[in-house]
């Protein structure tokens, strides 16, 4: 069936209160970002023993939060699921902007910004950190001419981008996911690490799209078949089995082998990577979002989807931090035989305590995606006016959906 | 799928595939080719450093202290931030409790097969010809992926301005670049030993000797054919360049 996009009307005193709101978020984080840049960023929570911190578990998380909503606009572009063509638009927008995000939170993070022209002047080939920047520059040109494409209605382009851009996503998930998994440390080095990125990317991605879409038809009054998004949360629902089946190898492989069993135990059960890693990232993050996802009333339930969803989002923020911090907290072994009793230094466990600084830095570059996304609509024909699917309801069987609103 | 169609998708697949493997192979050639090890396999220098645990003492921070001023390394009073280019720890044998501590210095271990080096994004961490591994902080951007990379927690990032500024002949330690042991490499170009070698002799425990590892004549080359040594995490396959004997 056609679909007919239009921007949002954009005037309502809402909507302009909704953008002071986000500009109000943004401006903490900017003044985080100039005192750290000034005076050093021992202003934020890391430490020699934990170089990375908020602002890089966000990168990744941004990454690859827009994996999934390419995904779901290429399902249109490469398999012609005609379905999925109202959300492509907005995927791919999303997308988009996420991949900004994520390198606008590298940028900040950066100790000598006045010294980035060396980036591309002295690239090196061996770096994850000088491919995958490419690969995101990249990613974010790729991004922009394929929703250029679908704009303009070219459809044999639209085909041929979201090809480029699922592959070009690929490389940017695994090359991520290599940048912790390609370094001589017991909780980072993993070749399981740019598989397991691309499908935590693909649960989290889902599920930020169906937040979002849900969002952004309840709020603007426009039609969305629950169809739609049921189909979307079976989908969620079998990514979300699929991390927890990375999650269990990566994890039965360490505690299996006898070097890296002491690594291991840390991870899964050493303080504060307990709660994230069992409480959020495997209870709440995808146990608890896959009963919901496959019971069969739950499951037709869009109240529940996104709930579901919600607790995904959450859980795979957990999965970022579990990727980032615990191979830096968790001492390297340095001898087998001798243990450090007294140092001038932080040796053994550390801790990493985020600051407020960071978090400033985290909330602002989260507002400054969302800003960017609803000015988007105004300017942009993104959304379709109603999102229908083509098959009747009918068709759903019994047991009618529970269509609440959920925004 | 038409017979076209086909010969696009096999040639599309055969073409990413050899791309898939190329580009890793690219890379990797670049790994081996040309590294310092080979260079100076070929008859330059290779610096390296014998640190001789027998004779370090418990109670001495002579080399530390002399390290710090020479190379305005920032003290903050604060371990999170204050920077060791070298440090000296107390261990003790795993199990067991009862066993005399016993001195042990940690510094950047001048791996032949450096993984900060690799990481570094924008080049600026880079190995001379000589094997010894130097920060350009003009370059870097301060991303800390060396750090990260790093097995030996070798490298320590300036997170503060350093206030201090004893030796005016070498840069003053800014914030926002890491900074780790480079053998003294001003006074090795210039002929002189490093600031911990020479304080450590002139409290007269000659517990630390820098020299040549290509020149079988050279201090350390006998210390290490002479003296059973060992380097930290060989496993790792880094092939650190900081003997110890002792150990």
């Amino acid at each position: 069936m056609e679909y007919r996009f239009e921007t949002i009307e954009g005037r309502s005193p809402g909507f302009y209160g909704l953008l002071a709101v986000l500009v109000l978020l943004i401006l903490p984080g900017v003044v985080s970002t100039y005192l750290m840049y000034r005076h050093g960023i021992y202003l934020s929570g890391m430490t020699n023993r934990v170089p990375w911190g908020l602002q890089i578990i966000m990168a990744v998380y941004y990454i690859g939060l827009s994996a999934g909503s390419l995904v779901i606009s290429s399902l249109y572009g490469i398999f012609g699921r005609a379905e999925y063509k109202p959300f492509a638009r907005i995927a791919a927008y999303l997308a988009l902007l996420l991949l900004i995000g994520a390198l606008l939170s590298i940028l900040t993070d950066l100790g000598r910004l006045g010294n980035l022209q060396s980036s591309f002047s002295h690239f090196n080939f061996l770096s994850m950190l000088s491919i995958n920047p490419f690969l995101y520059n990249m990613y974010i040109v790729i991004c922009a001419v394929y929703l250029w494409a679908m704009l303009k209605e070219h459809d044999l382009w639209v085909r041929r981008l979201a090809l480029v851009a699922v592959l070009w996503a690929i490389l940017v998930h695994s090359g991520t996911g290599a940048i912790f998994g390609f370094v001589p440390r017991e909780l980072y080095q993993s070749p399981l690490l740019p598989p397991s990125f691309i499908a935590a990317a693909l649960s989290s991605g889902t599920a930020l799209m169906i937040l979002v879409i849900l969002a952004l038809f309840r709020l603007t009054g426009r039609a969305l078949d629950d169809l739609l998004v049921i189909k979307l949360g079976g989908l969620l629902g079998v990514f979300v089995i699929v991390v927890m089946y990375f999650l269990f190898v990566e994890n039965a492989y360490r505690l299996y082998m006898a070097e890296s069993r002491e690594a291991g135990y840390f991870f899964l059960f050493g303080g504060i990577n307990a709660v994230l890693f069992w409480g959020g990232l495997i209870g709440l993050g995808s146990i608890v979002p896959a009963v919901l996802l496959f019971h069969p009333q739950t499951g037709r339930s869009i109240r529940w989807i996104v709930v579901a969803s919600a607790l995904v989002v959450a859980g795979v923020l957990c999965e970022r931090y579990l990727i980032v911090i615990p191979g830096e907290t968790h001492p390297p072994e340095l001898f087998r035989d001798w243990e450090i009793r007294d140092s001038p230094w932080e040796e053994g466990v550390v801790h990493y305590v985020i600051s407020y600084h960071e978090v400033f830095q985290a909330i602002g570059v989260a507002a400054l995606v969302a800003f960017l996304f609803i000015l988007g609509l105004k300017w942009m024909p993104l959304a379709p006016t109603e999102a229908r699917v083509s098959p009747r309801p009918a068709e759903l069987g019994e047991g009618s959906p529970d269509g609440a609103p959920a925004a | 799928m038409d017979r076209r169609e086909f010969f696009e998708a096999a040639g599309i697949l055969l073409g990413g595939t050899a791309c898939a493997y190329g580009l890793p192979l690219v890379a990797v050639s670049q790994l081996t080719a040309g590294t310092a090890e080979e260079e100076s396999a070929a008859g330059g220098r290779r610096w390296g450093m014998v640190i001789d645990l027998r004779s370090c003492r418990l109670d001495c921070q002579a080399c530390t202290e002399a390290c710090r001023r020479e190379n305005n390394a920032a003290l903050h009073g604060d371990p999170r931030w204050d920077v060791h280019l070298i440090r000296k720890v107390q261990v003790r044998r795993k199990g067991a409790a009862d066993a005399a501590l016993k001195p042990l210095l940690l510094l950047c271990n001048q791996c032949d097969r450096p993984p900060c080096v690799q990481a570094c994004p924008v080049q600026a961490t880079f190995q001379r010809p000589d094997g010894i591994v130097l920060v350009d902080q003009h370059r870097c951007i301060g991303c800390r992926y060396c750090m990260i990379a790093c097995p030996y927690n070798a490298r320590h990032y300036n997170y503060k301005e350093n206030p201090e500024w004893p030796n005016k002949d070498q840069p003053r330690s800014v914030h926002g670049v890491p900074q780790s042991c480079t053998l003294c490499v001003h006074r090795l170009d210039q002929g002189r030993k490093p600031a911990c070698v020479e304080a450590c002799e002139r409290v007269g425990a000659k517990a630390l000797a820098v020299g040549d590892l290509n020149d079988p004549q050279s201090e350390v080359s006998r210390l290490i054919a002479t003296h059973p040594v060992r380097v930290i995490r060989e496993d790792l396959g880094t092939k650190p360049k900081v003997y110890y004997i002792g150990l």
